[in-house]
């Protein structure tokens, strides 16, 4: 007569079809995870006075594992300090608390409508780790500065350059070719068809210190090969450095490459990028001016090669009308910033706004918050954040307050019913 | 059915798509943008017989050579102008490097003349070096094209033969050229710089160099050029350069040459303390003789029909020392090679 719920019983078909999982459900396993994020967080936050917050994100969140040094400072330091010690990162922790988790949804949790609210709870953790996931992966930061007056339509990526070949021969349009980072890093002969040579990445860095060498001394390092262009005549020494991920870090990434027609070769050149935008070349030194436009001359073509800040182009531009910052009376400290700007849109469409602190621009998809502002120079810098996996975060926290709403009331109801059933009961 | 939609499945779908969709493979980029560059956009097809020059810097914005069986020979140059100068300056820069008077407006015109290359109109003016022989007769074809207040410049120097064999190739380089002046300005404001002089000259300079004295490609402005350095990693910078007329004087070359190495600025009475008389090609010159904490400066000064001599040695002290006799025998041995 008395028939098991439906939900135990779908439970033990789980773990039947399911065994190999049950290991990965065991809560200890969670506990052990959780314990060892906890350190990991502790480690990464120590870290951050050594590489930045920059560098102790991607050393130990966005990797499988770190290696972490014991602080000399710390109790034996001197001692424990050579030892290195390897931290699990973020991508291992949060893969294996996804996988244990997503084991015990199948093998511990009963699906039935008395724990819906457990299973909703989880389902949010889950959608939290993996929405965290994904916006590791898909999230770009790049900066936006605008002159007063003037109109800009393209971000430039706050970390990562781009070796960039522009035709400008065109009065009215310059055509562009790019090669990201990532192709730099890698090396090789890249073509492209709208391009009339080859690119041969002979060396990429980035991050080095240059300063530029008496006429009769030679260089040395990666510039040594050089044959063309402003760091030949500039003779111009470059020394490779490793990259600074500290907040205030200035990297000056370098390439050096060689173009190809064909098979004959048009010679050797190297490109700095300046951390602040190559136009600051011309202000540091006239020689280097050309770091901005190194000309290229081809098949009655002028093309300019130039080692930027990685770019996107965006469909629409923004007017920069005015800025403005206020400060505490008496003091140096900000108290607001403000850009008054045009949006343009497509279709001869836009719209006025103002864009201050914790009061972002949005728009196709883009976030563009108050990040810089210079009212001497007149400029203003946006901080742009594309993060298709915004929502994600907000859908995970609906799902545990639903959870969590429906576990407690669900006990609530059924305390509530047994208390009154008692009281009838003893009435 | 239904049970085979599974949370399971669901949920390993969106775990695969959290950890491997998120990925972009790197690609070059193409694309068109709005022209935002300034600058002036100079750019030419080159005719099969000719090179490049490398190592290009200052004013020129292109040189060339025409590739022989004997070598590179010749030079062709594209040099921008700020201004509209006057074809007579621009002309009296080659003229008297090639033993002509100085033209004027009137007399320009007698030997210029208008040719359209590409749908543009190019002034052309041809000065030969009547001193020399027929064959090896150097000469300066010019161009000259103006557009937008802007002057550009094409001399093309060779001896008499190559620029005649050439001539077509000249034509059709300029008819290929795109020339457009740009927001900010060009570095030259007018003509001031002589061509350099081509190697079958008859009236090339010479000198005698220290055999570890490095030579180095000539430029434009150069006419020697070598570097001179010793295992301590010190260096000296050896030029010899020539400009028509006196380019400021002593007084000014001296103190800019003196800011180079550190030291101040000095008048005509302070001058003295450097100066020196020597003679040159048994020509009176001045030899210049400073040094500071870590620099010294060590330089020829020679005046001669209409022309100055330049012969610097610049570098870390304790190694311009160490070669200051070398460098005075070398201005000893150096002939202008006009007797």
């Amino acid at each position: 007569m008395s028939q098991k719920p439906k939900g135990i019983s779908s439970l033990s078909e789980r773990r039947k079809r399911f065994a190999w999982l049950i290991p990965f459900a065991d809560l200890r396993i969670t506990l052990t995870l959780l314990s060892l994020s906890m350190i990991l967080i502790f480690v990464a936050t120590l870290e951050q006075v050594r590489v930045g917050i920059r560098g102790a994100q991607a050393e130990f969140f966005e990797s499988m594992y770190g290696i972490w040094h014991y602080p000399t400072q710390f109790w034996g330091g001197e001692y424990l300090n050579p030892m290195p010690i390897p931290i699990p990162g973020g991508y291992l922790l949060g893969g294996l608390l996804i996988f244990n988790l997503l084991a015990a949804f199948i093998t511990r949790f009963q699906w039935s409508g008395k724990k819906m609210g457990i299973q909703f709870i989880h389902l949010g953790i889950i959608m939290l780790l993996v929405g965290q996931l994904a916006t590791q992966a898909m999230q770009e930061e790049s900066r936006m500065q605008i002159d007063k007056g003037e109109s800009k339509n393209y971000l430039e990526r706050f970390h990562g350059v781009e070796l960039a070949f522009i035709d400008v021969t065109n009065p009215n349009t310059e055509q562009v070719v790019a090669l990201p980072q990532e192709l730099l890093e890698q090396g090789g002969i890249h073509y492209a068809k709208e391009l009339p040579f080859k690119v041969k990445v002979l060396e990429f860095g980035p991050n080095c210190e240059f300063n530029s060498l008496p006429p009769a001394q030679k260089t040395s390092g990666p510039a040594k090969g050089v044959n063309r262009g402003v760091i030949q005549t500039a003779n111009l020494e470059i020394r490779p450095k490793p990259e600074d991920f500290s907040s205030e870090g200035m990297n000056f990434g370098y390439v050096v490459f060689a173009l190809f027609d064909g098979k004959e070769s048009l010679g050797t050149w190297a490109a700095i990028s300046h951390p602040a935008g190559n136009h600051w070349w011309a202000q540091i030194n006239p020689k280097m001016g050309d770091l901005a436009f190194q000309p290229i001359r081809t098949n009655g073509r002028l093309w300019g090669a130039t080692l930027r800040p990685q770019r996107e182009y965006l469909p629409y531009s923004i007017e920069l009308l005015g800025i403005a910052n206020e400060f505490y009376q008496g003091t140096d400290i900000p108290f607001n910033f403000e850009s008054e700007i045009v949006l343009k849109m497509e279709e001869n469409q836009s719209r006025r706004a103002l864009v201050y602190m914790n009061t972002p621009l949005r728009h196709a998809g883009k976030t563009f918050y108050q990040y810089q502002m210079n009212k001497a120079a007149d400029y203003t810098v946006f901080q742009v954040v594309r993060n298709p996996s915004w929502l994600v975060p907000y859908i995970a926290c609906v799902l545990v307050s639903i959870g969590l709403l429906w576990q407690f009331s669900f006990h609530l109801l059924r305390f509530l019913t047994k208390n009154s059933k008692a009281n009838l009961a003893s009435s | 059915m239904y049970r085979n939609f599974s949370w399971t499945r669901f949920l390993s779908a969106l775990f695969c798509m959290g950890l491997f969709s998120c990925g972009e493979n790197a690609e070059i980029q193409s694309y068109t943008a709005p022209n935002h560059y300034e600058g002036p956009v100079v750019a030419w097809e080159l005719p099969d017989q000719w090179g490049e020059n490398p190592g290009m810097g200052g004013i020129m914005a292109g040189s060339f050579h025409i590739k022989t069986d004997d070598g590179p020979q010749g030079r062709i140059g594209v040099m921008p102008f700020r201004d509209s100068v006057e074809t007579s300056q621009v002309v009296n820069m080659f003229a008297r490097e090639l033993g002509h008077r100085d033209y004027n407006q009137s007399t320009v015109d007698q030997v210029l003349q208008k040719k359209e290359l590409g749908g543009r109109s190019f002034e052309l003016i041809r000065l030969e070096d009547k001193a020399s022989e027929e064959e090896t007769q150097r000469t300066a074809l010019l161009a000259l094209h103006r557009q937008d207040g802007q002057t550009w410049l094409f001399p093309f120097i060779a001896n008499k033969k190559l620029v005649n064999e050439q001539l077509d190739n000249f034509y059709a380089f300029l008819s290929s050229t795109t020339l457009r002046a740009g927001k900010t300005p060009v570095r030259a404001v007018a003509p001031s710089l002589p061509p350099a002089q081509p190697a079958s000259s008859p009236h090339q300079p010479t000198w005698e160099t220290p055999p570890h004295w490095e030579r180095k490609p000539s430029t434009q402005m150069r006419i020697g050029n070598y570097a001179v350095t010793n295992d301590a990693g010190d260096s000296l910078d050896f030029s010899i350069t020539s400009f028509p007329g006196q380019v400021g004087g002593i007084l000014a070359n001296v103190n800019r040459w003196l800011g180079q190495v550190g030291i101040e600025a000095t008048d005509e009475e302070g001058l003295k303390q450097y100066l020196s008389d020597r003679t040159v090609d048994e020509k009176p010159a001045k030899l210049v003789l400073a040094e500071s904490e870590d620099q010294a400066l060590y330089a020829a000064i020679l005046f001669h029909k209409g022309r100055s001599w330049f012969l610097k040695l610049m570098g870390e002290r304790s190694l311009a020392q160490t070669e200051k006799e070398n460098f005075l025998r070398l201005v000893d041995s150096f002939c202008l090679g006009d007797h």
